[in-house]
């Protein structure tokens, strides 16, 4: 069935079309938490100069992943969505030039299944996508609908982007380093990596308070914060620290700061101020004009560049209002 | 030689129109690797892809005229905060931004032409040998049952090498004629572009079309002398030659014309190497050719509708006929001598009557004037005018078919070049008029087109004559090949009536000049920094202006010409005359001729010796002692005066 054929026959079936990207539905959400810490490297919590120039891979490997969706239908108060995630690894070698080393995408579409007509539940597996059902919590409210797929899709974009990670550990050269955008706990087989490293951008999670706390936010450019193993949420154990790449005196507590996430093993509390030295060089080129530029990686930067060149276009929010459409 | 096997082949590039870029039906933009070998004048071809209905889609095909890069940088500033202010470490930055190559491209030809839509955003592709005849639309030529494509060169881009071809219905008329070749001295090839291409026309003029000749005019020191002696070239020339179906030879036919120094007998050409000034025919013409163009040295200043009528007057009824001056004398003025004696008995006969200032209805200034522009045009151009005696021309009626006629003028007085242009080339129309030149067209080419036809000045008789054949001379079969430095300088209609634009490497300032505002900033760095032996081409078919590569002319360049065959010195009078007699009669003994000469008066053996070519008798010894025996010299002694310049062209160095 062709694509507006199926929409025909949805419609048909009393799903009524619907064109709403939720807001913050391309971004990832933050996790509000103080999480807690135990000390690694030192038993308090200190600031490090990074090594200049520290470490030189000659060839490093970044992934970013990347997750779009959209209500398309509504079939009574119940949203069914479409969902595109994809997950990018560039690999930079020799010739300091990003190229794809690896790609992967999954859409699917979301609903409530069992709260879904007859027939609109029997054309969406006719829809040429796979469907996945929503928890039995999702159906009392739109909004709680629209949380749980939420929730639903950003599993998804770390599912893909652990597959894709692990392959590309695999593949991983002798001196060749993967860097990838976010939590490296998610995956045994990355936290376990010796060339795997996590770097995150946004600050959800705390892991100290008072005066570790201010000594960790407020550390200069170009220095990190001692090695500390964070506690909570992580599924696997990693290793952590901070890391300032600009300063923030002017700007703001968090600007150029960064959590790096790697292998729990002594040998990266050796290698961390090495490696926070290549990570400050990494500062150039500017990933601007991304407003994160203070934080992004131009690497991953490049990365999400690449799937948000390759993502469907009709999952992106309209750029005109929603006034009603006229015509046909 | 179209190489049709067209062979897989992949993308290149993609076009990408955004609303800012628009794709137009004239215009499209795409992007490449950063490794590429297109570059502007690329020639692409744009699939449009399929529709999955298995038709094709449309294909369209255009020429690079514009490129860009540009990186992701969002400001220049930022490369700057990026590198803390050290280009040295901007250059050490662990990524490369990621960059584009994104070229604009003039639409060639579209197929379906009908409905005429915005480029498609396909693929793009390298042109082929076939493309490059389709976008050019060279099939409506090229493979036709009478094919009138003349190779002009090779179209090249990234290892890739076509033929391109202009229509000789368009180079040569009748639909369209001329060609203009500019660009800098040295470098643009100007005169070489011309030799190879009148001898791609001789080759690849198609017999339907008939016989083709062509007449250049030397202007400038040695260039045209030695077309039929072989040059120099390198294997990649002769690949090319192979390549356009050209044989890689000198001309097998040429006819060299030079009229004589200051002396009658020796030619005044830098083709005097014993071995080859044997084939160098005198230019001379008398009293009677040149009073048919007397125009031309009289409109050079102020214009006299009196001295007109009284030219008229000699042409009608003087020149030729017996004449009686009205004071007793009688006249058959045959040469500008018996012309002197003439005007010295008018006015010997008005002083010693003292009767008035006129004579018949012309005024005696008139008259002085009359006498003095032809005294001064048999002084000037001693040697190609004769002061007494007949001429010797171009074979009128009996021009051969791919030959070239070259003559000569490098050394002449300005005044003389414009005679000899407007005499040849009357003549050249007057005889393809009547279509009893003994060839159906003639390309003249004139080099230095600037001093002939400029853009401002007077309107000279040259000037008016060149325009003519610019604007009528393509139902005649009478092209104009001109070539100049700077176009700007040349008359507007004359280089805008040439079908053919041919550009070498140009002037930036000539450049700047309005004339080339339609090419994109891309083009002109081009034009300015074109190798030697690449030129851009306009034709008529083609919709864009095409870079072409020609080989060297298979003819001696003419500096290399006066090396292998450096000039003989001038010969002493007697010497001269044996030579010339010697070619008319080899078994001659030159000391019978001398013997003959001795003690006459050199313009006597100077008439007789043209009497003789002339007529080309049996005995040339006989004909020529009947000759020198027959008239004595003429008893009122010669005293010529040499008027000044009439105009500033003589001041020109030449
Ligand atoms: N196809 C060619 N490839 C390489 N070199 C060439 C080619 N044709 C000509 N040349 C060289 O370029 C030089 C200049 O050529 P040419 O005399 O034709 O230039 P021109 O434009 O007529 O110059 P000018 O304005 O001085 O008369 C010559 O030395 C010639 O050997
Ligand atoms: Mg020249």
């Amino acid at each position: 069935m062709s694509g507006r054929a199926w929409a025909d026959a949805m419609r048909a079936a009393g799903a009524v079309p619907a064109s709403y990207v939720p807001e913050g539905s391309l971004g990832r959400t933050d996790l509000e938490e103080v999480a807690g810490a135990e000390a690694v490297e030192n038993a308090e919590l200190r600031v490090h100069p990074a090594d200049a120039p520290g470490l030189s891979p000659p060839a490093a490997s970044f992934l970013d992943g990347l997750q779009y969706w959209k209500v398309v239908f509504y079939d009574g108060v119940l949203p069914i969505v479409h969902v595109h995630v994809a997950c990018a690894v560039r690999r930079r070698g020799a010739d300091r030039k990003l190229r794809t080393a690896d790609h992967a995408t999954r859409d699917f579409h979301l609903a409530h299944l069992a709260g879904l007509k007859p027939a609109v539940r029997r054309l969406l597996d006719e829809g040429g996508l796979s469907v996945v059902d929503l928890p039995d919590g999702a159906a009392a409210q739109p909004g709680r609908a629209q949380e749980a797929a939420r929730r639903a899709v950003e599993n998804a974009r770390v599912a893909l982007e652990k597959e894709v990670g692990e392959r590309c550990a695999a593949r991983l050269g002798p001196d060749e380093w993967l860097v990838q955008d976010g939590l490296l706990s998610e995956s045994a087989v990355l936290s376990g990596h010796p060339r795997a490293l996590g770097v995150i951008k946004s600050h959800g999670a705390q892991y100290f308070e008072g005066p570790e706390l201010e000594r960790a936010l407020t550390i200069p450019a170009g220095h990190r914060t001692s090695v500390f193993r964070p506690r909570g949420r992580a599924r696997h154990e990693v290793y952590s620290w901070y890391l300032r790449l600009w300063p923030w005196e002017g700007n703001d507590l968090l600007f150029g700061l960064l959590r790096i996430e790697a292998r729990a093993h002594p040998d990266t509390v050796a290698r961390a101020s090495a490696i926070s030295g290549w990570l400050v060089r990494e500062r150039a080129p500017l990933s601007t004009p991304d407003a994160r530029w203070d934080r992004l990686l131009y690497p991953i930067h490049d990365v999400e560049s690449y799937l948000k060149a390759l993502a469907p276009r009709d999952l992106l929010p309209a750029p005109a209002s929603r006034l009603p459409k006229t015509g046909t | 030689m179209i190489d049709k096997t067209a062979p897989a082949q992949t993308p290149v590039g993609r076009v990408v129109a955004t609303e800012l870029k628009p794709a137009t039906p004239h215009q499209f933009h795409f992007w490449t690797a950063t490794e590429t070998s297109i570059g502007i004048g690329a020639i692409v071809r744009v699939e449009e892809p399929g529709n999955g209905k298995r038709e094709t889609g449309r294909v369209v095909y255009g020429v690079v005229t514009d490129a860009l890069a540009y990186s992701d940088l969002a400001t220049p500033l930022h490369d700057v905060v990026g590198a803390e202010g050290d280009p040295v470490r901007a250059a050490a930055a662990p990524t490369v931004r990621q960059e584009i190559r994104l070229w604009t491209a003039a639409v060639l030809r579209q197929e379906p032409a009908e409905p005429l839509q915005p480029v498609p955003l396909g693929e793009v592709f390298v042109a082929t040998d076939a493309d490059v005849a389709e976008a050019l639309r060279m099939d409506a030529y090229l493979h036709t049952a009478q094919p009138t494509a003349i190779p002009i060169g090779l179209y090249t881009s990234g290892g890739l090498e076509a033929p391109v071809y202009l229509d000789a219905d368009f180079l040569l008329g009748p639909e369209a004629a001329h060609l203009n070749i500019s660009g800098v001295s040295g470098l643009a090839t100007k005169t070489s572009a011309v030799e190879f291409l009148l001898s791609s026309i001789f080759h690849h003029f198609p017999s339907h079309k008939g016989r083709i000749a062509a007449v250049c005019f030397n202007v400038k020191g040695s260039d045209l002398c030695f077309l039929d002696q072989p040059g120099v070239l390198d294997d990649e020339d002769r690949r090319r030659y192979a390549r356009l179906g050209i044989p890689a030879e000198p001309f097998a036919q040429v006819r060299h014309y030079a009229p004589f120094k200051a002396d009658g007998v020796n030619l005044n050409t830098l083709r005097t190497h014993p071995d080859l000034v044997g084939d160098v025919q005198p230019l001379v013409w008398g009293l009677q050719e040149v009073l048919d163009f007397a125009e031309v040295l009289l409109n050079r200043d102020d214009i006299d509708a009196k001295a007109d009528a009284f030219i008229d007057f000699l042409a009608d009824r003087v020149v030729g006929r017996d004449f009686e001056d009205g004071f007793g004398g009688r006249h058959r003025v045959q040469s500008f001598a018996d012309l002197d004696r003439l005007f010295r008995s008018i006015f010997d006969g008005l002083e010693l009557t003292g009767r008035s200032d006129m004579w018949r209805t012309h005024h005696i200034a008139t008259m002085r004037k009359v006498r003095n522009r032809l005294s001064n045009i048999s002084t000037r151009c001693k040697g190609l005018v004769t002061d007494d005696g007949p001429s010797n021309d171009l074979p009128w009626g009996r021009f051969e078919d791919r030959t070239v006629y070259v003559v000569d003028l490098a050394n002449v007085d300005p005044l003389g070049q414009d005679l000899a242009f407007a005499r040849i080339v009357s003549k050249l129309r007057e005889r393809l008029e009547h279509h009893d030149l003994g060839v159906d067209a003639v390309v003249v080419f004139v080099d230095e087109l600037n001093k002939y036809a400029p853009a401002d000045g007077p309107e000279t008789y040259v000037k008016k004559m060149l325009l003519d054949i610019s604007e009528r001379g393509r139902y005649l079969g009478l092209v104009l090949f001109g070539a100049e430095q700077f176009r700007s300088q040349v008359h507007r209609r004359v280089v805008g009536n040439a079908g053919t634009q041919v550009f070498g490497r140009m002037d930036m300032d000539e450049l700047a000049t309005p004339s080339y505002q339609v090419m994109t900033p891309a083009t002109k760095i081009k034009l300015a920094t074109l190798p030697v032996g690449e030129l851009m081409v306009r034709h008529p078919h083609f919709t864009q202006p095409i870079f072409v590569r020609f080989p060297r002319p298979a003819v001696l360049r003419g500096r290399d010409g006066v090396e292998r065959f450096p000039p003989g010195t001038d010969l002493p009078f007697e010497d001269a005359v044996v030579r010339q007699l010697l070619r008319l009669d080899r078994s001659l003994a030159p000391n019978r001729i001398k013997d003959l000469i001795d003690g006459r008066d050199p313009e006597d053996v100077r008439r007789a010796l043209a009497a003789v070519r002339r007529k080309r008798p049996d005995d040339v010894l006989v004909a020529f002692r009947r000759e020198l025996g027959g008239r004595v010299s003429p008893d009122v002694p010669r005293e010529r005066q040499a008027v000044p310049p009439l105009n500033t062209i003589s001041e020109e160095p030449y």
